[in-house]
């Protein structure tokens, strides 16, 4: 077999992509406030770097810190559900309600009660975040290895050493998974709760102001090239997340050793 | 009267929910310093029969003792090796071998000494800071046994331990473990599938009948311990090796 060039099958779809887009343009008349073409959006975001940079870090602000809360609340939570079944039943069903409720829904309540801006947003990034991250970890928490639990039994091991030594460790998998998901949803999470409680300074918000006004403005390049730096921060997220899970399993998981 | 038996059964009976009966009527002692084997055709509940022992589960008929104590009270007195090695993927080796000792607080300065130990004895020093998904089957048994002996229990129980290994690990891991039991004495309860194994190991052989599981034949082995690979191609040894064959056959289900 020939040698292959890393990344020249994604490269030539994206040179096609591109080409198809240029044509569409060209062969349905397409105006550029309906579909700019690809040199425009760029041209677009290079003007508006300075606005774009300040509203993806007001953004990524949001996204991280209510990242950083469901991953710390996330995790708790499991492991205090992984101490007792009853507890976990006690507790599960009104995870459920809280995830089934639309965050559209309780954005005016968190608004209510935290305020306009960063506080809303970091509580709406949290729900959004918040029950992939339980899911998966108490799944991991509750899916040990019967005869690992035996072991760990017949090395009179208390509760909390079970926990610590044997379904933490086990639950990292999955709550690495959990992270990974939570983590493509961030943005978006801190996003949706810009456009619905978000703020500005200097005619300058987070990244769903900057939609708004971008919309309103007409200016539907930097309208796309704001999507394309809210794509980025996504990426900024999945990345960090793909570094935390490379950390903590690489010694030992089937995901990232090598046999041989 | 000698002192009683480290390990006691008596007419236990054994049966999951509303199944049949697994086990049923067994009487049985198990001396100090004795290597007894268990062997029998699959689901005669020899394995039943040794988590029983182990207090990983409960007889629903008659009753057991472990240096005269519940199973469950005299967990510190004895510890099992599981079919797998059942070792924990994200602890090395020698965390692995630790781990019994940790959970029981012992000081650390204690725990690395002991590990140090265990691991010359099965021979792993090389491997203590590997993780298991690095070593080869035989290793990781090793690492296994290691793990069991280092609380220095007065009874050891191995389930099929060396039942997924190539016979030539097998072997030479059957004489590793009569090597270490010269060292550090122990009793043991063994189960297995491997007729040539128990007789090579053992100082008595207990045959199970299936359905429910019984005791069928009991066949002593008196040669005395240290046993050598070379005992398996003597006379007397194949001898003994026919009459656990011919008891075996007598149980089996036609």
């Amino acid at each position: 077999m020939k040698r292959r060039i890393p990344g020249l099958l994604p490269a030539v779809t994206g040179a096609a992509l591109i080409a198809a887009w240029y044509a569409a343009i060209r062969l349905f008349h397409l105006a550029p406030y309906v579909l700019p073409s690809p040199g425009a959006i760029l041209e677009a975001g290079w003007r508006e770097r300075h606005t774009l940079a300040l509203s993806a870090l007001i953004t990524g602000e949001g996204a991280l810190l209510g990242f950083l809360a469901a991953v710390l609340g996330g995790f708790l939570l499991s492991g205090i559900m992984a101490f007792s079944f009853r507890l976990k039943e006690s507790l599960y069903p009104y995870i459920l309600i809280l995830q089934m409720t639309p965050v559209i829904i309780l954005a005016p309540i968190f608004v209510l009660w935290f305020g306009q801006g960063l506080p809303s947003i970091v509580a709406i990034t949290f729900m959004i975040c918040f029950f992939p991250i339980v899911a998966n970890t108490t799944m991991g928490m509750i899916s040990v290895d019967r005869n690992l639990q035996e072991l760990l039994v017949l090395c009179r091991a208390r509760r909390i050493q079970e926990i610590r030594y044997l379904r933490v460790p086990g639950a990292m998998p999955y709550f690495l998974t959990g992270m990974k998901i939570a983590g493509s949803l961030a943005p978006i999470g801190a996003i949706t709760g810009d456009l619905l409680t978000g703020t500005a300074q200097n005619g300058v918000g987070g990244m769903g102001f900057m939609t708004i006004l971008y919309f309103s403005q007409l200016k539907i390049p930097e309208l796309f090239a704001s999507g394309l730096v809210a794509c980025l921060l996504g990426f900024l997220f999945v990345g960090g997340v793909n570094l935390v899970h490379w950390l903590v399993l690489r010694r030992w998981h089937d995901s990232l050793v090598k046999p041989g | 009267m000698s002192a009683s038996p480290l390990v006691r059964l008596e007419r236990v009976g054994k049966r999951f929910g509303a199944g049949p009966a697994v086990l049923a009527g067994l009487d049985l002692a198990v001396e100090a310093g004795e290597f007894v084997s268990f062997i029998g055709p699959s689901g005669c509940g020899k394995s039943t029969l040794l988590r029983l022992i182990a207090g990983l589960g409960a007889p629903t008929e008659g009753a057991i003792s472990v240096a005269g104590r519940t199973p469950e009270r005299a967990r510190e007195e004895l510890f099992f090796v599981f079919q797998d090695p059942t070792l924990l993927p994200w602890r090395r080796v020698a965390a692995n071998v630790e781990l019994p000792l940790l959970l029981r607080g012992e000081p650390a300065d204690r725990r690395r000494e002991r590990v140090r130990q265990m691991l010359a004895l099965v021979g792993l020093e090389a491997a203590a800071g590997q993780f298991p998904w690095q070593l080869s089957g035989g290793m990781r048994m090793r690492a296994s046994i290691a793990r069991a002996l280092s609380v220095a229990p007065r009874l050891l129980l191995l389930d099929e331990p060396f039942g997924a290994l190539d016979e030539i690990t097998r072997d030479q891991l059957n004489a590793d473990l009569l090597a270490i039991r010269e060292r550090d004495p122990f009793t043991a309860c063994l189960v297995t599938h491997s007729v040539a194994e128990a007789v090579f190991l053992s100082s008595r052989v207990i045959v199970l009948a299936p359905n429910p599981g019984r005791v069928a034949a009991t066949i002593s082995v008196p040669f005395a311990y240290p046993r050598t690979a070379a005992l398996r191609e003597s006379p007397e040894f194949l001898e003994r090796l026919a009459a656990c064959a011919h008891a075996l056959r007598g149980v089996i289900p036609s």
